[in-house]
């Protein structure tokens, strides 16, 4: 099992901030944002020195939440200072995103990491298309032609023209091209048949989040079947899971400090917006409809001590095919980062030694 | 020009556009209609193997110079009458070109017509090849690759087909250069 940290940028507000998003930009503390930088360095050169595999950083706007606006930042200001982690960039939200500027730049960056990147691509929370003014009802179809898009840049060696349905590009000829021929390995990220569908298609692998083992494994399942279609069998790394855990010296007190968290929505969003969001915003598990917005807190899938993290990791292995952890070991938005720093040690001394075999 | 016998039919106003249909290929789709729009069209299927004589059956006659598309194994009756009519051809449009004759390949160099190639991205890994090898061997020549058709790009996404196809036969190369407006509220 490869593990990745999934760094949330942990900006701590001097005061108490409104919960909804967005969140008003005048409420920002320059000098917190500064420290929130650093301490995110300190926590990965902690992370980097327990033995995870990868840092996963991600795309989210207009919210202190995961203070990652552009993930591509966070990503070249982490390769350049952390000399052993890959750097998992999970994002970019690609229906937003100028996709030859994506292949230029994830190009970039894993040129000057030395090929230490993994890509994820993405059609970005709900909340996430406001945020350029992007019709939720077109996400769908921006994102599986821009990940085409970015996927032919990568690895066209004439110049090309695009004539797509969202993007016109007459000239595409991108420089410098990946370090790691023919590009670095990529996830499509979703639940969605048309996600797992386009991972199959193009040979990438596939990334599921936050939903329980059986629900996630039927994601996975898809996917698999699939790829035997398409004449072939990804490797259990090429399947991703991220999730939320919440580990503790014991299982009743990770149960308690489950029961203290605030069941609060990631983003949450005025109910009239909320409700027209989920009218344009279609989303999916493998075919079957779920709700685009998150309305409540989003799972903990793995959860109690290490002996109990450890067997729900393994059967996350057995249930969803999982080859790569991306795990959020602390609630994003919490204020008080220690539980995180506990976390962290207790999951590197006594899990992840035992997980790697699985 | 003639347009009997074996034309499929015409129409339009403005330059001459002679489409030669590969065998198979729909004959006439809403990407034909939209370039008879700006295009006098004649749009024709070869009958049996001998595309090239009915290609050059056509151009003969008249002293008038004329684009000429051509999709899938009309490409190589395309590329011969180009080399052949050099000064009549004003462009090419290949449509998923397909490739065979060896010979025809070497002196792709020799092709003075701005060419362009058409390849959709469902289609299969042959036909990026094929498109490839037009693109490194004809001097000036524009690759473009149409997001989610197959192999009959003209007939799976008419409008991207009639607006690549119209801005290239109008401006040649320089159809690199966006004319698209990006002002919302003047």
């Amino acid at each position: 099992m490869k593990v990745s940290f999934f760094e949330t940028v942990r900006y701590l507000p001097p005061q108490a901030l409104p919960a909804e998003w967005p969140v008003p930009s005048g409420a920002y503390d320059p000098e917190a944002g500064a420290r929130a930088y650093r301490g995110m360095i300190e926590r990965l050169a902690y992370v980097e020195e327990l033995g995870f595999d990868w840092v996963s950083v991600s795309e989210h706007h207009y919210s202190p939440r995961i203070l990652s606006p552009s993930p591509i930042v966070s990503a070249a200001f982490i390769a350049a200072q952390l000399r052993k982690l890959t750097i998992a960039m999970l994002g970019p939200i690609v229906p937003h995103s100028n996709p030859v500027r994506v292949a230029e730049e994830l190009a970039m960056l894993d040129t000057m990491a030395e090929g230490r990147l993994v890509v994820g691509l993405l059609r970005g929370t709900a909340n996430e298309a406001m945020t350029y003014d992007l019709n939720p009802q077109e996400a769908r179809e921006r994102t599986d032609e821009g990940m085409e898009l970015i996927l032919k840049a990568w690895t066209e060696p004439h110049p090309f023209g695009w004539q797509g349905r969202h993007f016109q590009y007459r000239t595409v000829s991108i420089w410098p091209r990946p370090l790691q021929q023919p590009h670095p390995p990529t996830f499509a990220l979703g639940t969605s048949r048309e996600s797992l569908d386009f991972a199959a298609r193009h040979r990438l692998g596939c990334g599921v989040s936050y939903g329980p083992f059986e629900v996630m494994g039927k994601a996975t399942r898809y996917y698999r079947e699939q790829c035997a279609r398409h004449g072939w069998e990804p490797t259990p790394e090429q399947i991703l899971y991220r999730a939320n855990m919440l580990v503790t010296g014991t299982d009743d007190e990770a149960q308690a400090l489950l029961r203290a968290q605030a069941d609060q929505a990631p983003f949450t969003l005025r109910a009239g917006v909320r409700d027209a969001m989920m009218a344009l915003d279609a989303r999916n598990i493998a075919g079957e409809a779920r709700a685009a917005v998150v309305t409540g807190a989003l799972p903990t899938t793995f959860i109690g001590s290490p002996d109990t993290v450890v067997e729900q990791v393994r059967r996350c292995r057995e249930v969803v095919g999982a080859g790569v952890l991306d795990l959020s070991l602390h609630t994003p938005g919490s204020e008080d980062l220690e539980p995180l720093t506990r976390a962290l040690e207790l999951f590197g001394r006594k899990v992840l030694p035992r997980i790697r075999e699985i | 020009m003639a347009d009997e016998g074996h034309g499929e039919g015409s129409g339009g106003q403005g330059p001459l556009l002679i489409c030669l249909q590969g065998p198979g290929a729909p004959r006439l789709t809403p990407a034909h209609d939209l370039l008879a729009g700006r295009f006098r069209l004649i749009v024709l299927e070869p009958p049996g193997a001998s595309s090239d004589t009915l290609a050059l059956a056509i151009a003969r006659p008249g002293p008038e110079t004329f684009d000429l598309l051509a999709a899938s194994a009309g490409a190589e009756a395309a590329l011969r009458l180009a080399l052949q009519e050099p000064g009549r051809v004003r462009a090419l449009v290949l449509e998923a070109p397909t490739l065979g004759d060896g010979e025809l390949e070497r002196r792709l160099s020799e092709v003075t017509a701005p060419t362009l190639v058409l390849v959709g991205t469902r289609d299969d890994a042959a036909a990026t090849e094929a498109a490839r090898r037009v693109k490194e061997r004809v001097p000036d020549c524009h690759l473009v690759f149409v997001y989610d058709a197959g192999r009959a790009i003209a007939a799976e996404r008419p409008e991207a087909f009639a607006e690549v196809v119209s801005d290239f036969l109008e401006r040649h190369e320089a159809f690199v250069i966006s004319r698209a407006r990006s002002v919302i509220h003047p």
